[in-house]
């Protein structure tokens, strides 16, 4: 069983995100601690292996099961349960599901810091979250781009743990996309994704273009990675 | 049952056996659903199962494979018990008529330890109990397949050989770049496991076979087994919605075909293969014989993701730091839990050229055998190097060898009976290296014909337990030059008498005891290891810090061709002199002073305070040292670094500071800390802690970012803070407490599925450590979290967790 696995160019993070997620609010920086944030990046991103797997599900119907809304999908089991995804999802008549991941090497990585230089950690740590995001976006603009091919228009991602979309959707969600053979994404009883660095998203696929997401190019997070827009057209028409 | 030779032939090297393709993908062509369990059907819809199994059987597969590649408890669920699923598979196997069916092993779909949270000892019952199930239900053969991770096929190659007497075949899964997910190679999947006892062991699912050929092809020196592949047919793409294998049965037989030639005699297909080219397997395989292979004879030792082996005439160093005998710092670290020094000394060593690390973990006072396996998971993390587990209890070599995800050493056997009985075993049982001491019940022999005689014994003994000679080193053991001037001779003679009398046999040597009592002694060290080399020593046990050692071993390999055009001395030693002035280097010390740093106050106290503000570590020891000049401890505690911190701390809260300056400023302050405490009297009430606390993240939960922040930040404050590290037992937590009557205790969680494990723990503190505090944190809480929990205290982040240890434990 298996579906086909990309693996995506992230070459740089926004050095803006990463020092979001390390909490910064315009702070002066020495020069040393500029460098070494840089440095840590550099090195994470060295060691990352953003990839990916992607699939396209059709919507079979919708239901409800124990008075929660419940969305099924046709050739998988993958079911989606709660209100938050069924609002986000109204309309859909297809739904995109990811998996990434920047690999086992960036965890190994995480775990020595965490034992020899627990600063480096964090700002590893910190970049590995953005370049999994940037992962989640290579992704993204593959299901944007198999949604143009149908000639249809996608919605923004949407991640188990969000809303009341429980995270007892990722087993079958990894198991549809096997995410463990293809990526070696595991999952611990708590439902805790090793590397910890991975996402999993759903994303809708619509038959009119929706206002808040992929709207302008410019602001668009998959343009980097956008085959469309690298053939001279766009997703939206 | 009627069984011919066909799988001992291929087990004893001397056949070929074909095994079925695909499973899944047939599956998902006759309209599995994605995601659904496909093992399953076995239960719902056996019909089309042996359906699968029967085309594979007409298309010439010799064995069929069930369906229960995730057939274990913790992914079945509640959906089906393991034994119905196996019982049912086989069946639906059986039904196809096989010549044999073997049962199939996949991986748990979780992450061991120490990188996730599954417990070696829990995985092994995942499979255990798989193994019993596939016994029980009449299977002929296992085959345990997609490992990732070697402990993980090593916890399922022990269930499986511990509660089954069949055979075991044993295949893993590579990327592109050779390497499993994990960084597992070839040659180190293949010694590993081949010496563990796996049957055959070999590469599955992957890449396309084309790309699977090479790798298979490194295993073939190193395994002691039959070794097999089953590619895929290519890599997967999507075309319409449809998932596609491009490699067809004519191209993907080519392949395999160059795969015999090299010697692999095992083969069938994985992900995307059809009975079609199953069938183009079997007419290659028609009327052809097994291709010779070529076994390397060196001693070989691996660590999860490296290997090392010395062929004949190669020479190893292992390192001896870790070790706490005669060595203070190490025996502090041990006792206290915090590690720090053990991880400092191994990453040294191995940037110093140790190629093993020896570990020993044996003090009167503590547990050596959780010592021990802590030390080992923490140094995976942290080396890629195999380790040499040095114990004098067999229970403690026993417990650190099982679980070790490689080819471990084991540091050592003697010729006692009593050693001999116990320890041999256990090398033979989990594949392991072993190291041979020449003293038996009469003690060390005087004599070099003594000491082969103890060497004899103790090779009869491996020999009948039937681990190869190559895996065993002889250590003729050092004794002081100064009480006996004749015991050099009789050492280098005895190397020589076990290399030429016991051939195959290598020898090791604690080399720094020549010089005991003798002053400079790393020049007598060193010359006695250039003329143990010269006798024919394989493996040196040093100080790799020690420049001196290292000239040795870097030079002998110049002189006996190991290093090839002495490329490798060229590149480190050309700049090298023994003029005066040009001081070597030692390996691993920075050759450049700090510069003086500008802009910053000239007295020395203003300038700590001020590194501290600005998080730079470098300087900061050469600052407290002045301090130190004019002031005591107390003062430079209470009065420089303190107050530092605090301002650090004011500065994070008001949001002048972020972390990242937050984590700076409190090395730079450790930094400082480190000098006052080294320049302290011993007994300097001010140098001492100031109460211990225990701080973990709890069962569950690796985040361990907001711990480790809290942890260096309490160190800073004086706190002795014992780290039991993430994903850590209640009954762990409540143990330490209770032993050490520790008053503050700090948990840890950053997910909500954690936190019932923080209640957990809590619970059963205030059952059986009451006087003990509980400070929390975490992403995921909030006071009112904090409270529910039942813990004393919230702490939104690490200075406010330092504020309440002070308030508890001032």
């Amino acid at each position: 069983m298996a579906s086909a696995r990309e693996d995506y160019d992230v070459r740089s993070v926004e050095r803006g995100e990463v020092l979001r997620y390390l909490g910064y609010a315009g702070q002066a920086l020495t020069p040393e601690l500029d460098a070494r944030i840089d440095e840590v990046v550099a090195h994470c991103l060295a060691i990352c292996r953003p990839r990916g797997v992607t699939r396209v599900f059709g919507v079979a119907g919708r239901g409800e099961k124990g008075g929660v809304p419940v969305l099924r999908l046709s050739g998988t089991a993958l079911e989606l349960a709660g209100r938050s995804i069924a609002e986000h999802l109204e309309g859909a008549v297809a739904v995109g599901v990811l998996a990434v991941t920047v690999g086992m090497g960036a965890e190994a990585e995480l775990r020595r810091l965490s034992l020899t230089d627990p600063t480096a950690q964090v700002i590893f740590d910190a970049a590995g979250t953005a370049a999994v995001e940037r992962a989640a976006d290579a992704a993204e603009a593959s299901v944007v781009a198999e949604a143009h091919e149908r000639g249809l228009f996608c919605g923004t991602r949407f991640s188990p743990g969000y809303g009341d979309l429980p995270l007892s959707t990722q087993p079958v969600l990894l198991d549809a996309l096997d995410a463990g053979r293809l990526l070696g994404i595991r999952l611990s009883p708590a439902l805790l994704m090793s590397p910890t660095k991975s996402v999993t998203a759903v994303v809708g696929l619509f038959e009119r273009p929706r206002p808040e997401a992929h709207a302008s190019c410019a602001g668009c997070p998959c343009r980097d990675f956008c085959v469309l827009l690298r053939a001279g057209s766009t997703c939206r028409g | 049952m009627t069984h011919d030779d066909t799988l001992a032939a291929a087990l004893a090297g001397d056949g070929f056996l074909l095994f079925d393709g695909a499973m899944g993908t047939q599956l998902q062509e006759r309209g599995l659903a994605a995601g659904e369990l496909p093992e399953l059907l076995c239960l719902s819809a056996p019909d089309q199962i042996t359906a699968v199994h029967a085309a594979y059987v007409a298309a010439g597969a010799d064995v069929v494979t069930t369906n229960t590649f995730g057939a274990n408890a913790a992914k079945l669920g509640d959906a089906a018990s393991v034994e119905e699923v196996f019982s049912a598979a086989v069946a639906c196997a059986r039904a196809a008529r096989p010549r044999y069916v073997a049962a199939d092993i996949g991986p748990t779909g979780q992450l061991l330890e120490p990188m996730g949270t599954l417990a070696f000892d829990d995985a092994y019952e995942l499979f255990a109990r798989q193994a019993r199930a596939a016994d029980a239900a009449g299977a002929d053969l296992f085959v345990i397949e997609t490992m990732a991770d070697l402990a993980e096929a090593k916890a399922a190659l022990l269930a499986v050989r511990e509660n089954s007497d069949l055979p075991v075949l044993v295949t893993m899964t590579f990327q592109e770049d050779g390497r499993t997910f994990l960084g597992t190679t070839p040659e180190v999947a293949a010694v590993t496991l081949s010496a563990l006892g796996a049957d055959a062991v070999g590469i599955n699912c992957s890449l396309g076979p084309r790309d699977v050929a090479p790798l298979v092809e490194r295993m073939l020196p190193w395994a002691s087994c039959p070794v097999m592949a089953q590619a895929n047919a290519g890599l997967p793409r999507v075309e319409g919605g449809e998932t596609r294998y491009d490699v067809g049965p004519e191209e993907y037989a080519a392949a395999v075909a160059g795969m015999l030639d090299a010697g692999v005699t095992i083969v069938g297909g994985c992900c995307g293969t059809t009975p079609a080219h199953i069938a183009a397997e079997r007419s290659l395989l028609a009327g052809r014989r097994p291709a010779p292979r070529a076994l390397r004879n060196c001693f070989a030792v691996a660590g999860p993701q490296r290997l090392v082996a010395l062929a004949p005439g190669q020479v190893g160093v292992i390192g001896e730091r870790i070790n706490p005998t005669g060595k203070r710092k190490m025996k502090e670290a041990l006792r206290s839990g915090n590690h720090d020094h053990v991880i400092a000394e191994a990453m040294a060593q191995e940037r110093s050229g140790a190629q093993v690390l020896d570990v020993n973990a044996g003090l009167p006072e503590i547990d050596e055998r959780a010592v021990m396996c802590r030390l080992v998971s923490e140094l995976l993390s942290v080396t890629t190097l195999p380790l040499q587990i040095d114990s004098s209890d067999p229970a403690v070599v026993e417990a650190a060898v099982r679980s070790y995800p490689g080819k471990a050493l084991i540091n050592s056997v003697n010729g006692k009976a009593a050693s001999l009985a116990a320890v041999v075993p256990i090398a033979a049982r989990y594949g392991c290296a072993l190291v041979g001491l020449t003293l038996d019940e009469d003690g060390i022999p005087a004599t070099a014909e003594g000491r082969l005689a103890v060497a004899r014994k103790i090779v009869a003994a491996t020999d009948a337990a039937g681990i190869p000679r190559h895996d065993v080193a002889i250590d003729c053991l050092a004794m002081a030059a100064s009480t006996d001037q004749t015991a050099p001779r009789a050492i280098l003679d005895a190397i020589r008498a076990v290399k030429s009398e016991l051939p195959g046999v290598r020898t090791v040597l604690g080399v720094s005891n020549i010089s005991f009592g003798l002053p400079f002694r790393p020049l007598l060290n060193a010359t006695f290891l250039a003329a143990a080399l010269g006798a024919g020593l394989d493996l040196a046990i040093i100080n790799p810090g020690v420049r001196r050692m290292m000239d040795v071993v870097d030079s002998w390999r110049v002189l006996s061709g190991e290093d090839e055009q002495a490329r490798f001395y060229v590149e480190h030693y050309a700049d090298r002199s023994d003029a005066p002035g040009a001081a070597p280097s030692p390996a691993g010390e920075k050759d450049a002073v700090p510069a003086p740093a500008a802009g910053l106050p000239a007295d020395p106290v203003e300038r700590a305070r001020a590194l501290v503000l600005d998080g730079r570590s470098e300087p900061m020891g050469e600052a407290m040292a002045e301090v130190l000049l004019g002031h005591d401890a107390l003062f430079s505690i209470n009065e420089v670094l303190v107050p530092a911190l605090d301002e650090v701390g004011r500065r994070f809260e008001d949001g002048s500071f972020f972390l990242p300056q937050l984590m700076a400023s409190a090395e730079a302050a450790k930094a400082g800390f480190e000098v006052v405490r080294a320049a302290a009297a011993p007994g300097d009430a001010a140098a001492a802690g100031k109460g211990e606390v225990v701080v973990c993240t709890v069962k569950g939960d690796i985040h361990d970012i907001g711990k480790n922040i809290v942890r260096m930040l309490l160190e800073n404050y004086g706190f002795d803070v014992i780290d039991l590290g993430r994903d850590v037992d209640p009954e762990v937590v409540v143990r330490t407490v209770e032993e050490r009557h520790v008053r503050l205790a700090g948990l840890s969680a950053l997910m909500t599925t954690t936190v019932p494990a923080m209640a957990e723990t809590i619970e059963l503190l205030r059952e059986r450590a009451p006087w003990c505090k509980v400070v929390v944190g975490g992403a995921v809480l909030t006071p009112e979290y904090a409270q529910m929990v039942g813990a004393d205290f919230y702490a939104k982040d690490a200075t406010e967790t330092a504020r309440i240890a002070s308030e508890v434990l001032g």
